[in-house]
């Protein structure tokens, strides 16, 4: 009863705190609701049009939705690199990006969940997927166990932290006998759903550019580079606008694990590359298509190879020590490698899946205007989950709003 | 505590692989062909019938090397059978009556295999115009027509037997009732026509642009 | 013994007739008359009753929301409070291939019944099983295919399929003399005389196998291969998530990008549930060898409709259909056969 109601009193104060702000707070705010709505105002066209509405068709039936959605997981999942060695490895200087990490992982799941619906034919008829009332093909469906370990993972991001800042807010000190069990299920949890994710596409014996050992490893080193890149870049403009303190040891701790994973996330791009292109069979093409563009069809050519090109500067960068120190620097080299890894990992991976067809046809996707514009919404709801639960978090933090008695 | 944890999710995971792995009935077999052979059944058993859709098909049953079906009846679907109505006499006496007047039958050109092999007589028989003849003059009725093309086109006739060749009307459930060869191919001009195609997808070619 | 001994307080829930009328003398042992369920019916009838419950719920918000006026407007006809009723049973309706025999006659009836109102016309829908000992497979002749698309035109006319997308099941693919089956320089829309010279024709169309990759990912079970090998879609079940179509490797699937629109009096009236009968937008579909027609025991319209016997279809089951003779009399292959999906189409040359 006593949790209750300070839970309720929590509530009352966030409201109160993310109501309240200085002017640019609210422009930013006011921004991100005008383009929610502008979203949602496309989403009803796509919504009465049917999908047809987006630029995807029979050839290329998966597009800019599913490509941010397989993108997002990887953000979400990364919020456990920072969880481990703040919580467990006793490192302090971590524990305010943790917040801020699993109030990302959070704002990224609320956002894929809300692609993965967009994507539907049948938004309406999700009620079938729910267990009992519905059917639920598990285990034979990757995309129920996705399903599963996303909620799952939401779950578990939610439920850590409001333990956290409900201690807190009351002044107490969080036990770790009870989070600590949570946090080493989250770390296991947060590898489960890049790999789960990278296994929907690459268990289908259709698709050879998927079809790939490799694509769930990779998933993990690209995700654990662009999700702690977004969360420095994100510190960073916490540290500017908040009173929240953020020393410099943290980010540079966190840029030690970005330069690390897009180490290996290179390496790993050039083994597949010289499996591709150095005996090129059969089921090379659609990389070909990707990298080199196919019968005159070269729509990706100047995303990838800019992605590509953004990578490898970031990457090559990053592992020197002197670079990597200069915050300035080191905030557009995050910025860099998150919208490579964003490419890559988004339309360059799911596109060419499906180019050519099964029967050799090339058909090229562009995300119609619609699409552009959902997509563009459900990021600025992201943002705007996120510069909540940010702001309430830093709040609690800094012991701005605190528990009354009565 | 840390091992401890660790520990209990791994069972975990090796719990839900081993839920996940399949064991239903559908995997029994390792190919659909170990599968057909399998559970083959006598075709007596067979219950699916295709009578309905052949009721409006005269037929007559025909016996090969074994196959026993129906093929479409023919001579009722040949205009003003019996041919021996205009036929009275042998094909040389009635061109010797009608010189200069148009013959009937003007617009056939034979175009099946060549001249020096085959003409009207090789197939129709001069003074019996209501059946045609073999190869060695035996009499060949027009329903079992089919005997006279596979003197020549033995390979054919092998997989029309079987079903390989030619089509097969109505259901494919029993009876069996297969085109014969004249249902397809006219005899004068055995070989199909090149046409256009009927359909032109404009979707498609948007689609690829 | 008597049965006010019972020291607890039980809820009689759906069981006051029955208790009535069970007349057990002794206290051990179940009712007699009371079959037990087997498991499946038990999960079943959970299920159902979960979901009458959720639909109860759900309409107690909508009916708070006044969402659902139509249905409950005195104003609005009798006709269109049917028709609003039939809308909302079909929503709430569950998976077809876990409905019983009534279940299934029911959603029939609504359906034809819906379309009745609609349109004013009478529709013949089926939803009959599948016939025991049978197993279709479907035989192409490569040799024999001349191209003419015949068979595309029945496909469209027979299955009801969208006119506006220009939605085809089946592809025929022109391919060069002498490079084999290549796929990538073949061409499905030619338009030009056919046969062309130097060229041969290859249909594709869905290949129902045995192994079917697109039934195991489908995370609502909203297709899957019924018992005599057809593969199905239930199109009021399946969300949407096109997952099936990235799964297949035969290209065998079709999406409702939009509402399909089949002119009313180009509708085949002939239909069954899992086959031919209206789509809505949004939904999967695909070949489903005509199964209207094939489980009567009649061929699929391509086959009907191809002039050059390149089509043959029939029982694998029976051993003198003549889809066995030719595969045990023909080099038969099967396309892309090393994915293990086990295709049930096979082709073959003269």
């Amino acid at each position: 009863m006593k949790t209750l109601r300070v839970f309720r009193s929590l509530i009352k104060d966030g409201f109160l705190e993310v109501t309240h702000g200085s002017r640019a707070y609210h422009i930013w705010m006011a921004v991100l609701s005008f383009i929610m709505l502008f979203g949602m105002y496309n989403y009803s066209i796509q919504l009465e049009e049917g999908l047809s509405a987006t630029g995807m068709t029979d050839r290329v039936s998966w597009g800019l939705y599913i490509s941010n959605f397989t993108f997002l997981v990887g953000v979400a999942a990364a919020a456990v690199m920072l969880v481990l060695p703040a919580y467990v490895l006793k490192n302090i200087d971590f524990k305010q990006a943790v917040l801020i990490g699993e109030g990302l992982a959070v704002a990224a799941l609320c956002m894929c969940l809300a692609f993965v619906v967009a994507d539907m034919g049948g938004p309406a008829r999700l009620w079938h997927m729910l267990p009992v009332i519905g059917v639920f093909n598990f285990p034979n469906s990757m995309l129920t166990w996705d399903v599963l370990v996303l909620n799952g993972y939401l779950f578990i991001n939610i439920t850590i932290p409001m333990y956290i800042l409900v201690m807190r807010y009351q002044g107490k000190v969080p036990n770790p006998k009870i989070y600590i069990p949570g946090v080493f299920l989250s770390v296991f949890w947060a590898v489960g759903i890049h790999m789960i994710t990278a296994f929907l596409y690459q268990g289908l014996q259709a698709r050879p550019f998927w079809n790939n050992a490799l694509l769930g490893p990779r998933f993990l080193a690209s995700a654990f580079a662009a999700g702690p890149a977004l969360i420095i870049i994100v510190l960073a403009i916490i540290r500017k606008f908040t009173a929240f303190k953020v020393p410099d040891n943290t980010i540079k701790k966190i840029s030690m694990i970005v330069t690390v994973a897009a180490q290996i996330n290179l390496i790993m791009l050039i083994s597949e590359l010289f499996k591709e292109f150095y005996a090129p069979t059969h089921h090379s093409i659609s990389a070909v298509y990707l990298f080199f563009g196919l019968e005159g069809k070269t729509a990706l050519l100047p995303w990838i190879w800019t992605s590509i090109s953004l990578n490898v500067v970031a990457t090559v960068a990053l592992t020197f020590h002197k670079v990597r120190s200069n915050l300035k620097i080191l905030y557009v080299l995050c910025g860099m490698l998150f919208i490579a890894i964003w490419i890559e990992k988004g339309f360059g991976l799911i596109v060419p899946g499906f180019i050519p067809g099964p029967w050799g046809k090339i058909a090229e996707y562009t995300p119609s205007l619609v699409e552009i514009s959902v997509t563009l919404g459900i990021w600025a709801m992201g943002a705007f989950i996120f510069t909540i639960l940010a702001k309430t978090g830093i709040a609690v933090e800094l012991g701005q709003i605190v528990y009354k008695k009565k | 505590m840390t091992t401890k944890l660790v520990l209990k999710a791994l069972t975990i995971v090796i719990c839900l692989f081993v839920i996940s792995c399949k064991h239903s009935d559908e995997h029994k077999y390792h190919t659909v062909v170990d599968k057909i052979e399998a559970e083959t059944v006598t075709p007596e058993n067979l219950t699916v019938t295709s009578e309905t859709f052949n009721e409006n098909i005269k037929t007559v049953k025909i016996e090969e090397d074994g196959f026993e079906f129906l093929i479409p009846e023919r001579k009722s679907q040949i205009t003003s059978f019996n041919c021996t109505e205009c036929h009275t006499k042998p094909i040389d006496k009635l061109k010797q009556d009608q010189v200069g007047e148009k013959a009937a039958h003007w617009n056939i050109k034979l175009a099946h295999a060549g001249s020096e092999i085959m003409n009207c007589a090789t197939c129709h028989t001069s003074n019996n115009m209501d059946n045609l003849h073999s190869l060695t003059n035996s009499e060949i009725d027009f329903n079992y027509s089919y005997k006279l093309c596979s003197q020549c086109h033995q390979k054919e006739f092998k997989d029309w037997k079987g079903g390989a060749h030619g089509k097969q009307l109505g259901g494919w459930a029993p009876p069996r009732l297969s085109n014969t060869c004249v249902n397809c191919h006219n005899p004068h001009k055995p070989a199909f026509e090149k046409r256009w195609p009927v359909r032109f997808n404009t979707q498609k070619v948007k689609e690829r642009q | 013994m008597s049965n006010d001994s019972k020291k607890w307080y039980s809820f009689n829930l759906n069981k006051s007739d029955k208790s009535d009328s069970c007349g057990c003398g002794s206290n051990s042992g179940s009712c007699s008359d009371e079959k037990p369920k087997d498991g499946y019916d038990q999960i079943m009838d959970v299920s159902m009753d979960r979901r009458s419950a959720f639909k109860k719920i759900t309409a107690g918000f909508l009916i708070g929301a006044g969402a659902v006026s139509s249905s409950c407007s005195v104003v609005s006809g009798d006709e269109s409070k049917e028709k609003s009723g039939i809308e909302w049973d079909e929503y709430f309706k569950g998976n077809y291939k876990l409905m019983t025999d009534e279940d299934k006659t029911e959603t029939v009836d609504r359906l034809t019944r819906s379309y009745e109102l609609r349109t004013g016309k009478k529709l013949n829908m089926s939803s009959k099983d599948a016939e025991e000992d049978v197993l279709f497979g479907y035989a192409f002749n490569i040799s024999k295919c001349q191209g003419y698309m015949d068979c595309v035109n029945a496909c469209v006319e027979e299955n009801n399929q969208d006119r506006a997308s220009e939605m085809q099941y089946i592809r025929i693919h022109e391919m060069e003399d002498g490079k084999g089956f290549n796929f990538e320089e073949s061409d499905d829309n030619y338009y030009h005389e056919v046969p062309a010279d130097g060229h041969f024709y290859m249909g594709t169309q869905c290949f129902h196998c045995d192994n079917p990759p697109c039934v195991e990912v489908c995370p609502v079970q909203a297709t899957w291969k019924e018992k005599d090998g057809i593969v199905v879609i239930d199109y009021d079940w399946c969300v949407g998530c096109r997952y099936c179509m990235a799964a297949c490797p035969y290209d065998g699937r079709r999406f409702n990008w939009k509402t399909p629109e089949v002119p009313e009096q180009e509708v085949n009236k002939n239909q069954h549930y899992l086959g031919n009968r209206l789509r809505k937008k949004g939904v999967m579909e695909k070949c489903t060898f005509c199964i209207q027609r094939s489980r009567e025991g009649q061929n699929p319209a391509c086959v009907e409709a191809c002039p050059t016997g390149s089509r043959t279809f029939g029982n694998l089951l029976d051993p003198k259909s003549n889809i066995r003779w030719i595969l045990e009399n023909k080099k038969v292959f099967r396309l892309k056969e090393d994915l293990g999906t086990e295709p049930k189409f096979w082709y073959y040359m003269d």
